[in-house]
């Protein structure tokens, strides 16, 4: 009777442990534009990602959620002064204060990121635009060629291969985006604004096409948006205003 | 290859950056190349007059005042003097009065074997024969390979020398300097030659057997040139005596500041040319902040963005040194080519001056690049991305 309860218990920890695939604490990031002109992006945040999870940061311009993409994402440190002292627990391991070296292997093994204005580079096709990705990531050559060639299948752009981003609409431009990010198979992908600059058409085709990522192959998504139409296909809403946490919507009609 | 493809597709900047090198690298290849010729003919010169003492005329300041055979013995005599070898030395063209800037062809003659083995300058053959004791007296030459260039000539051809044909029978190999543009004849012949070109006064007073231009001595083994050409000069009336180092310090070091401005100016274009290629390189670069950015994003680390950079930088480096030194090549050739007919050599493109240019295009554009890559290998990715 009382083994069962313990190995019970005991699967129970170690699964939130596993489940959570980051979780910040004490975040604050000020920005001096000038010497006189501070402006105080994240005043102190607390946020946890699950594995499998798709989230949305939601709030007004200046709220501050692009400024926790970037330090969940590793782009930018936290601020260690005046505070608490900050932690970016990612898989277990804090984060929050590491060397430039370590954050980009990071970001190349274990992150992939989708951007508003698609960034790609411009000379590079957009099989190379992924592979490119892989190769960041220690790949082979070879091996990243074909990874490339699956993570395009993926997003349905197989027959793009080869061509440059300027031969490629707004809506397939993201879709290599998103192949990219997918390319080394990351724990997690953070888009910023990924339906920004896509008509709704579009947007509904991307969004689909992240929403399906997710539930067929539980890759985990932090997305920051606007738009409610992007909010409303994901499991979870963070809202955020004047760089503070101020609320959480889960949406139990998509968690799966 | 992709790397060739990358810059393919960035065509306007590539070629503008190409450009910038190819002019530097083409400056700097025309100016070695007339330093190399000047510095050639300044060694080859310091080489010939090493170890021997050049006797000549003495009572009119310049060149070409004949002097008498018998002076030789006189030489012969002073002590320190071993081996004095006559020599006749003339314009294969009558000059009107002009000088030529250039090696303008010479006609030269020595009595074969008559140095007993002391001449340390030996110019090999590509042709023929050397000239021997028993051409005497017969129009046979051996020429030089400019002037086998020049007119096309080869063993068994004829040359025309001041109204005389001759038959050549050797062709020298190239040196840069003075044997390549010499046409070698037996001595007496060259003393026929020097007595018909003297003004009819002064020819009806001497016989061609006695004439001769300069002597050349050799020193015993362990005398002081500089103290026998002292002594020539001494004992020996109306000569002048010059040893090599004198050579080096009168020729060598008027044509040594000629040698300096050609540098200079080369210099200069390396400085200029390297400074627009630095410009290009840092444009370039500033211009794929954003691209740089997202690579950074992506997981691009700083040493590995600096070395795409670099090597890129390279590239271009080393595609505008070869243009550079391809058309500097050109450049080279047809002046070359436009001077010939007047003797006017002024270029020499040695395997190394192409070779240093080449290079130094690649490593200026490698160095061009590595301040701009590392300073936008630093840049926040952030930031970097929201540059347009």
């Amino acid at each position: 009777m009382s083994a069962p309860l313990d190995d019970a218990t005991t699967t129970h920890t170690t699964e939130t442990t596993a489940m959570t695939l980051i979780e910040a604490r004490n975040l604050r990031k000020t920005y001096r534009l000038s010497k006189t002109n501070r402006v105080e992006a994240l005043r102190g945040v607390d946020v946890r990602i699950e594995a499998g999870e798709m989230v949305a940061i939601m709030g007004p311009s200046g709220s501050g959620k692009s400024t926790l993409m970037h330090l969940l994402g590793l782009l930018h440190l936290p601020d260690a002064e005046d505070g608490p002292a900050p932690e970016i627990r990612f898989g277990g391991r804090d984060l929050g204060r590491a060397s430039d070296g370590e954050r980009t292997r990071a970001r190349a093994r274990e992150m992939g990121f989708v951007f508003q204005a698609f960034n790609l580079v411009p000379v590079l096709s957009a099989q190379e635009n992924v592979a490119l990705a892989g190769e960041y990531a220690g790949v082979p050559g070879r091996r990243a060629r074909r990874a490339a060639e699956e993570a395009l299948a993926l997003v349905g752009l197989s027959g793009r291969a080869h061509h440059l981003p300027s031969e490629l609409s707004g809506g397939e431009q993201q879709r290599v985006a998103i192949a990219r990010a997918l390319v080394n198979d990351p724990a997690v992908v953070f888009a910023d604004e990924p339906t920004g600059n896509l008509d709704s058409a579009r947007t509904a085709e991307v969004l689909g096409l992240l929403r399906d990522l997710n539930r067929t192959r539980g890759q985990t998504f932090v997305i920051v948006t606007h738009d409610p139409d992007v909010g409303a296909a994901c499991d979870r809403i963070i809202r955020m205003r004047d760089g503070l946490v101020v609320g959480e919507e889960v949406r139990l009609a998509n968690a799966a | 290859m992709r790397l060739l493809r990358n810059l393919s597709r960035r065509k306007l900047r590539t070629g503008l950056t190409v450009a910038g090198i190819t002019i530097g690298i083409w400056a700097l290849v025309v100016f070695s190349a007339m330093a190399a010729k000047i510095d050639a003919l300044v060694q080859g010169g310091s080489r010939y007059y090493a170890d021997k003492v050049l006797v000549t005329d003495g009572t009119v300041a310049g060149f070409g005042m004949p002097m008498q055979l018998a002076a030789g013995d006189q030489i012969a005599a002073i002590e320190g003097a071993e081996v004095v070898v006559p020599s006749v030395s003339l314009y294969a063209e009558e000059l009107q009065g002009g000088v030529s800037l250039g090696n303008a062809s010479q006609v030269l003659g020595t009595p074969a074997g008559a140095d007993q083995g002391r001449e340390t300058f030996v110019v090999g053959l590509t042709a023929g024969r050397e000239l021997t004791a028993a051409d005497e007296g017969t129009d046979v030459a051996v020429i030089g390979s400019d002037v086998a260039r020049q007119r096309g000539l080869g063993v068994g051809d004829t040359i025309r020398v001041r109204g005389r044909d001759f038959t050549v029978v050797g062709v020298m190999e190239p040196t840069l300097t003075a044997p390549d543009t010499t046409i070698s004849v037996p001595f007496t012949t060259a003393q026929r030659l020097l007595h018909d070109g003297l003004p009819p006064i002064v020819r009806d007073q001497v016989a061609a057997a006695g004439l001769v231009s300069q002597f050349i001595v050799y020193p015993a083994p362990g005398s002081d040139p500089e103290a026998l050409a002292r002594e020539i000069e001494a004992t020996v009336d109306h000569t002048n005596a010059m040893t090599g180092a004198e050579f080096d310090e009168t020729v060598g070091a008027s044509l040594a500041v000629f040698n300096t401005i050609v540098v200079g100016i080369g210099l200069i274009s390396l400085v200029v040319g390297g400074l627009s290629v630095v410009n290009t390189m840092a444009m370039a670069i500033a211009e794929r902040t954003r691209e740089i950015g997202i690579r950074r994003a992506i997981g691009a680390r700083r040493l590995r963005i600096v070395r795409e950079v670099v090597t890129e930088a390279g590239l271009i480096g080393l595609i505008g040194g070869l243009t550079g030194l391809v058309l500097g090549t050109v450049v080279v050739l047809l002046a070359n080519e436009a001077g010939r007919p007047t003797g006017t050599i002024l270029f020499e493109l040695t395997p190394s001056t192409a070779a240093f240019a080449v290079a130094f295009a690649t490593v200026l554009g490698m160095a061009a690049g590595l301040v701009p890559a590392w300073t936008a290998a630093r840049l926040d990715p952030v930031e970097a991305l929201r540059h347009e």
